[in-house]
């Protein structure tokens, strides 16, 4: 097959996913000021799509770990083919949408990882995958970052009441946090930009590279970034349209402060990993948020089904997707044949995917955000009493 | 090799920027309570998570911040000494969220635009 086709093949497809990634996003970032009522939805669905697009340009470690990292590169190049990287793809749009379908929790970073990876490991043996890259900087954050997020915004939950916190009965203020939530989402929606953009960024490239295109190790080439930055911002915009018509579904019971806290530890362990090059989930980094802000309010307790339902989801997806991956790989090493039978089963499921979604009607369970789903993870009290002093 | 420094630092770094933004943030919003200004700010919208208020409501909630600040016992300048540090904690906090984008992108914005 022509190598110019297959190359463009992947990119419309990674774009593709880019954009279905921003698309599946606009929940996570902006579904606790909406829950709060700290920005109007249409102003922060606008918001959200115009700092992705900053976001995108902030950094370009993320891209660097999936191009130059995970994959490994031999002495001509890297192992793997733009054949393969659209298996890959292919497995990634697949379990993204399927389990969007099903309304079940899982990561678009982490399909796009078990794609590349399943179809790497078919199509060039084990060699191709660096591990020891896998694992620093892809396993051990996904499930260290929603940990530290959880800590952080628990700590910071406490911090934000304790500070406020009145036991004469007299007003708060603590919906002036409501203020500080515009600042602290829009922190989110930046951090987004900065890590997730650049997964596809770092796809692009790595298809350049095995094309030939491109030398190993060189950056991310401009028209990359650019065309990824509007590709995320677009999805992100129009994802947001699904929650305007949604609205109040898939909420929680969010307080300002609360939000304000999870929406800050979201966004300074999103931006720190993204300076590391940890390429996280930013799903799973705002659920550790919610749930760790949520246990640190009065009186809340975890629901452990509803935690560990999210919890397998999301171990779930990366062998899923690595599964379809291996098996769209599998098929593509059949020659430009089975590169066409891909393309065509692929775009037949994300077609019948896309009719089913509009034929059925919107409920919580198909439009419910993971982060709005993970504040169902803990149970609060309404209006406990404090365990502190109480003066008359 | 595991890069163990690496997770210790965003750790850390996340660690201590959200709670100093918190912090001041919140800071801010007690002192400008004590300052006799209490913040009411309502939703801009109402979801189903909300409950919701009233403009009635949002008229008591005002009437007794006012009520709160006649009946404080600082003086003038005890009030306006704590309106200024209000202040002075949003800047705080602001300048800390600042700070830690710089810290994180700014070599990278240098390349930009050079």
């Amino acid at each position: 097959m022509d190598l110019t086709l297959i190359v463009v093949l992947v990119i419309a497809l990674a774009l593709f996913f880019d954009f279905t990634n921003g698309f599946h996003d606009t929940a996570n970032a902006m579904a606790t000021p909406i829950a709060t009522g700290a920005l109007r939805p249409k102003v922060a669905v606008a918001l959200a799509a115009i700092l992705n697009l900053v976001g995108a340009f902030l950094s370009t470690e993320v891209a660097k770990t999936i191009s130059g990292g995970i994959i490994k590169e031999g002495d001509g190049g890297v192992l793997i083919t733009p054949q393969l990287i659209f298996a890959g793809l292919i497995g990634a749009v697949v379990w993204n949408m399927v389990t969007w379908l099903l309304g079940l929790p899982s990561s678009s970073s982490h399909a796009l990882f078990g794609g590349l990876i399943g179809a790497a490991i078919v199509g060039a043996g084990l060699g191709a995958v660096d591990f020891a890259v896998v694992v620093s900087k892809v396993i051990l954050p996904a499930i260290l970052a929603p940990l530290t997020a959880g800590l952080i915004a628990y700590l910071a939950t406490k911090l934000a009441y304790a500070i406020t916190r009145r036991y004469d009965g007299k007003p708060d203020g603590r919906s002036g946090f409501r203020f500080a939530q515009i600042f602290s989402s829009s922190l989110v929606a930046l951090a987004h930009g900065t890590n997730d953009a650049q997964k596809t960024m770092g796809v692009i490239t790595l298809t350049l590279v095995a094309a030939g295109l491109q030398s190993s190790g060189s950056e991310v080439q401009t028209w990359v970034i650019v065309t990824c930055a509007i590709a995320i911002a677009l999805g992100t915009y129009m994802g947001g349209w699904r929650i305007i018509r949604t609205l109040g579904t898939g909420l929680t019971d969010v307080k300002p402060a609360q939000g304000f806290a999870a929406e800050t530890a979201t966004a300074a362990t999103i931006l720190a990993s993204s300076h590391v090059g940890f390429a996280l989930s930013t799903t799973q980094v705002a659920s550790g948020s919610v749930i760790g802000s949520g246990l640190g309010r009065r009186g809340s307790k975890v629901r452990w089904r509803t935690a560990g339902r999210i919890g397998i989801g999301w171990l779930l997806t990366l062998p899923a997707a690595g599964a379809v991956g291996a098996i769209a790989a599998a098929i593509a090493l059949l020659g430009p044949v089975g590169v066409i039978l891909d393309a065509v089963v692929g775009a037949g499921v994300i077609i019948g995917i896309f009719m089913l979604s509009q034929r059925s009607e919107v409920s919580a369970s198909n439009v419910t955000s993971e982060v709005a789903d993970s504040g169902r993870a803990v149970k609060i009290k309404r209006n406990p009493k404090p365990k502190g002093k109480v003066s008359k | 090799m595991i890069d163990w420094f690496a997770f210790v630092l965003v750790l850390v770094s996340a660690l201590v920027g959200a709670c100093v933004v918190v912090s001041a943030y919140s800071l801010g919003i007690r002192l400008l309570t004590i300052s006799g200004r209490t913040p009411v700010v309502t939703p801009a919208e109402f979801t189903d998570a909300i409950t919701i208020v009233t403009p009635a409501e949002i008229r008591k909630a005002e009437k007794q911040a006012a009520k709160a600040a006649r009946k404080s016992p600082l003086t003038d300048g005890q009030k306006r000494l704590a309106l200024v540090g209000a202040y002075a904690s949003f800047a705080l906090s602001a300048i800390a969220v600042l700070v830690g984008v710089y810290l994180i992108i700014g070599e990278h914005l240098f390349k930009i635009f050079s």
